[in-house]
């Protein structure tokens, strides 16, 4: 008989749940849904390592475990704090929280360029959602923005230092599918900047997905880049027969009219990726013919991606036949044909072509 | 005079060499703790004596090495944290300088109670000559049977190596010192898994300072009873205080911690009084990180009481009225001293050495050193302490590692106890570029606790 696993029973926000022993708080907070996951800029599930820099996800601890019931002392990361029985979680309902994030977002957003006019990224970008939620309209930063020298990362990937908000995601993509990473961390602090040593490409097969998991602007497109917003773009869900192993082929595809614009490794609701995909297959085939369509994406409702309203949208039924009882409506134009304004004895229907200041001084 | 237990032998000339160290009872700690005790007693003996860690944080010594995972197979570790960059603080490399065989010595025996055969020196890259001290020690004592195998005939093996840092304050935070150990970049690891269960390879390791190491060689050599009766409570045994700033005589002493902070400051045993017959305007005691007090509350706590030099006392009431022991960084400021510089000097180092890992450290030290030298520099707004006080409450606690809480707490007690003199250089910026703020009432009695 096979044990059978102890399941660990966390509340947070007051929503209990059972998870599997080695759950994090946010996943398990994920698995609930809603406004009870807390954002994550520098966590991702598939990145072995990563979170627990950016101090978004910070929840409070009220009470650590059916054995330990002392609430922690200080806030901790979601991401890397595993859940124990009978743990309670605080993460919209406590005050702690909520200000330790305005305080995060404040901290992230005070050497963003805010570039979002000219960004690719706006549309899909974790920080601009982030400031949504928890940025103030104002800033109290008073200081020149943060600038770096430019890094020209070869033909695939734009790098745009200053949008960067050191979330190590993209490095540890690279450490972690690529055989030799070229990129890294260069300096410390406020002026540490992702960059190759000395100027050099990116060049691995493999490569490509940096620019999906950056959750800002800062790794683009280059093929892409300038091309189109994002919100008008319409993605469709396409795979091919990649001949790379490691590829699973599996994209979705950008439209816009017929062209596709760009291909990215389809993302879950959380906007990570589900699989990686090759370089060959994000920045070589661009043709519909490289494909086979398999349908529209799911696109959230409260992505601005949605506004394009181009799937199963719901058109609101025409009343105005309904109210006009099956009359038909005349043509509004039509309802002033005395002007009552200027001079009611003034019959409009009588002067040639538009009406004119002159025609009322007559 | 008070009992040295460190720097008992650091006048006797030749001290560096092994023959005189030995000649003066040097590495008799090794041949008690090696031939007649087992390292579980070692490990009890160093918890019994209370030694506290010397490193700022003062976690029991003892209780740290008995939390140390020893599964089988896997070998242990022990790391001596002698990256000492603390702003003001500069014990160990006294110690290391002048005593290499205490160091070494309390090494052999600290690593024989934690099982550890492979044992390392990470030494701060700015302390560019005691390498070459140390691995003379090291080869010296090796040559003479107490390092390498079978040590002593009891078949404990050992090997001391010396691992240069590369100039960074942050590989002093000790996951960020592992990882730098294992030559990666030095940012702190995310805790747990602690160092004790997962260090450096992922091996059970034990990260300690240089002085609690050394503090290892006394407790053996005059047992943990005698250890612990020096000091007053929790402080247990002798502390060596590095003094600097405007003090007649800056160095290192060493004090047991029943001395009063008055009588350090101004006794000619220690610091030898204010440099120039100045007075007293406020005092950093623990190092840069630790809140700075004004001379009022430094000489007494808030109850009216003589403030001690030991961790009790000088923690007394909190970061409300109190401060900290911290590494020992004892730094005096004379009343010719502007607090508003000087924290902006202590942002742009934390500034400068932050590892740029987490948000609030990274952005906000950068933020609060900016703002510090607007208000310097004359173009401070009086919405600008109000906002260094909301960036720091932000940062502090929010981060992976202390560094963030060490760049909170200065700003935070010099806007606490020194507000006004911010005031001063907003109201007054001209004013402020000429002259400085003065002793003003900082050195006033305080008014006398009420009771209820």
């Amino acid at each position: 008989m096979a044990e059978e696993k102890k399941l660990l029973k966390v509340t947070i926000d007051n929503i209990t749940i059972e998870v599997e022993p080695g759950t994090s708080i946010l996943q398990a907070a994920r698995r609930i849904g809603g406004d009870v996951a807390p954002p994550a800029m520098c966590y991702y599930t598939k990145l072995k390592g990563s979170g627990g820099k950016c101090r978004t996800c910070l929840v409070e601890v009220a009470a650590g475990s059916v054995a330990d019931p002392r609430p922690m002392p200080k806030l901790v990361a979601s991401c890397r704090t595993n859940v124990m029985d009978g743990m309670v979680v605080k993460n919209i309902t406590s005050e702690k929280v909520i200000d330790a994030r305005n305080g995060v977002v404040e901290f992230l957003l005070i050497n963003h360029p805010l570039d979002c006019p000219i960004c690719d990224q706006a549309g899909e970008c974790h920080l601009q959602d982030l400031s949504y939620e928890h940025g103030k309209e104002g800033t109290r930063y008073e200081f020149p923005r943060r600038t770096f020298e430019k890094h020209d990362l070869g033909p695939y990937i734009q790098l745009h230092m200053t949008r960067c908000i050191m979330c190590f995601r993209c490095v540890y993509a690279a450490d972690q599918l690529t055989e030799k990473r070229q990129h890294g961390i260069l300096d410390r602090g406020d002026h540490a900047e992702i960059a190759t040593y000395i100027q050099q490409s990116l060049e691995h097969d493999f490569i490509g997905n940096v620019i999906d998991v950056c959750p800002v602007g800062a790794l683009t497109d280059k093929t892409f880049r300038f091309k189109n917003r994002v919100w008008f773009l319409k993605p469709v869900q396409a795979h091919r027969d990649c001949t790379h192993p490691k590829c699973c082929g599996k994209v979705t595809l950008w439209y816009r009219g017929e062209e596709v614009f760009r291909v990215t490794a389809r993302k879950d609701q959380w906007g990570e990726v589900e699989d990686w995909i090759c370089n060959e297959c994000r920045f070589e085939k661009k043709k519909t013919a490289d494909w086979e369509i398999e349908g529209p994406t799911v696109v959230n409702r409260h992505s601005v991606i949605s506004q394009g309203h181009y799937v199963g949208v719901h058109k609101p039924k025409e009343v105005l036949y309904d109210v006009l009882d099956g009359l038909k409506p005349r043509l509004f134009m039509d309802i002033h044909s005395v002007s009552e304004v200027n001079e009611p004895g003034r019959d409009l229907s009588r002067i040639e072509g538009p009406a004119h200041s002159t025609d009322f001084k007559e | 005079m008070s009992i040295k237990l460190l720097l008992e032998k650091a006048n006797v000339p030749g001290i560096i060499s092994y023959e005189v160290y030995r000649r003066e009872g040097g590495y008799a700690s090794v041949e008690k703790a090696l031939r007649n005790m087992t390292p579980d007693q070692v490990t009890d003996e160093v918890k019994k004596s209370g030694l506290r860690g010397r490193g700022g944080a003062g976690f029991p010594t003892g209780l740290k090495w008995s939390f140390l995972a020893k599964p089988d197979g896997v070998p242990r570790h022990l790391v001596c944290n002698a990256d000492e960059s603390e702003p003001g603080t500069f014990k160990d490399r006294y110690l290391m300088e002048f005593l290499p065989h205490l160091l070494i010595e309390g090494l052999i025996v600290s690593s024989f109670a934690l099982g550890s055969h492979h044992t390392y020196i990470y030494i701060r890259g700015e302390y560019a000559w005691i390498p070459d001290i140390l691995e003379k020690a090291i080869a010296e004592a090796k040559e003479n049977g107490w390092l390498g195998k079978n040590i002593l005939g009891t078949g404990f093996d050992c090997e001391i190596y010396v691992h240069r840092g590369a100039g960074a304050y942050i590989c002093g935070e000790e996951t960020a010192l592992i990882e730098s150990l294992e030559g990666k970049r030095g940012n702190p690891r995310i805790k747990p898994p602690f160092p004790a269960i997962k260090g450096v390879w992922d091996r059970p390791t034990v990260v300690n300072n240089v002085e609690s190491l050394a503090a290892v060689v006394p407790i053996i050599n005059y047992g943990a009873e005698a250890y612990a009766k020096i000091g007053i409570g929790k402080s247990t045994g002798t502390k060596l205080i590095s003094a600097c700033g405007n003090i007649n005589k800056p160095g290192v002493y060493e004090i047991d911690m029943t001395i009063s902070v008055e009588d350090f400051i101004y006794s000619d045993e220690y610091c030898g009084g204010i440099a120039h017959g100045k007075k007293l305007k406020a005092c950093i005691p623990g190092g840069s990180s630790v809140p700075i007090l004004p001379a009022n509350l430094l000489l007494k706590t808030a109850k009216g009481e003589k403030r001690l030099m030991n961790y009790e006392s000088l923690a007394d009431g909190g970061f409300a009225t109190g401060s900290s022991m911290g590494s020992g960084g004892f730094i005096v400021l004379d009343e010719d001293q502007c607090v508003v510089k000087h924290t902006m000097t202590l942002s742009r180092f934390y500034r400068h050495e932050s590892c740029g890992q987490c948000s609030p450290c990274r952005e906000g030290t950068g933020w609060m050193e900016k703002i510090l030298k607007n208000i310097e520099y004359g173009k401070g707004k009086m919405s600008d302490i109000d906002l260094l006080w909301d960036i720091q409450r932000r940062i502090e606690g929010n981060t992976i590692c202390p560094l963030g809480d060490a760049a909170a707490w200065p700003v935070a007690a010099a806007i606490r106890h020194f507000r006004d003199e911010f005031e001063w250089h907003i109201r007054y910026p001209e004013e402020a570029q000429q002259r400085n703020f003065g002793l003003a009432h900082y050195a006033d009695p305080l008014p006398a606790p009420q009771s209820a």
